[in-house]
């Protein structure tokens, strides 16, 4: 994500800070998070796990959530998540 | 129609005690359904008393190994356990090895199930992945 029109876009509805956890955790908790949400909405996926980096776009491929961009940060993996 | 996936679980040690837990909660989280049985020494982990350790030597420092999972998010086995379960993960005791072990229904955690091999296989077949943890 490195248009800056596509920044504009990725307009976030809450934040999940999954920093700091190691698999299976991130997942685990995005996939409670997402229950919170409705479809539509985006929800941010912080989390410095390197799994996480094929982890989510698996999970969103299974689950049929839409990843819409990804960032990273330093050591920080951001992921935008398209709720079905 | 969800997928189902089954996993068995033949040893009690640290290790393959969290292998299905860390698997079974995240296929839960992919949609999965999840059915995991445990025979011969895996069956002792679904046990209300269970304190997996790490095999041979290592088992010294399952304390230390404990700490660090912690640190990074991965809960107790026996709190783990219960998030698979409110995740929908199901638990099964092999009937046989708990008359072989001496195990009864009461000494299991609550809400662990007990399955025959039978009625595993057929599960099992009607699933897309088996995977055998021992």
């Amino acid at each position: 994500m490195s248009k800056p029109w596509e920044k504009i876009l990725l307009q976030k509805d809450a934040t999940l800070d999954a920093k700091g956890l190691m698999c299976p955790m991130p997942i685990v908790q995005l996939a409670k998070k997402i229950k919170e949400l409705k479809s539509g909405q985006v929800l941010e996926l912080l989390a410095d796990d390197i799994g996480a980096k094929e982890d989510v776009p698996a999970w969103c491929s299974r689950t049929g959530n839409t990843l819409v961009g990804t960032e990273e940060e330093g050591k920080v993996f951001k992921f935008y998540i398209k709720i079905k | 129609m969800t997928d189902k996936m089954c996993m068995v679980v033949s040893e009690g040690t640290f290790d393959k005690a969290y292998m299905p837990l860390i698997m079974g909660t995240t296929a839960a989280s992919m949609g999965t359904e999840v059915h995991v049985f445990y025979t011969f020494f895996g069956t002792g982990l679904l046990k209300k008393t269970a304190k997996p350790k790490l095999p041979g030597i290592y088992r010294l420092f399952t304390g230390m190994f404990q700490k660090k999972m912690k640190a990074v998010g991965i809960p107790s086995h026996d709190e783990m356990m219960k998030q698979a379960m409110d995740m929908g993960v199901t638990f099964y005791a092999c009937t046989t090895t708990m008359g072989l072990m001496g195990i009864k229904e009461s000494d299991l955690k609550p809400g662990v199930k007990v399955l025959g091999a039978a009625s595993f296989l057929k599960l099992a077949n009607e699933s897309k992945t088996t995977l055998f943890i021992g």
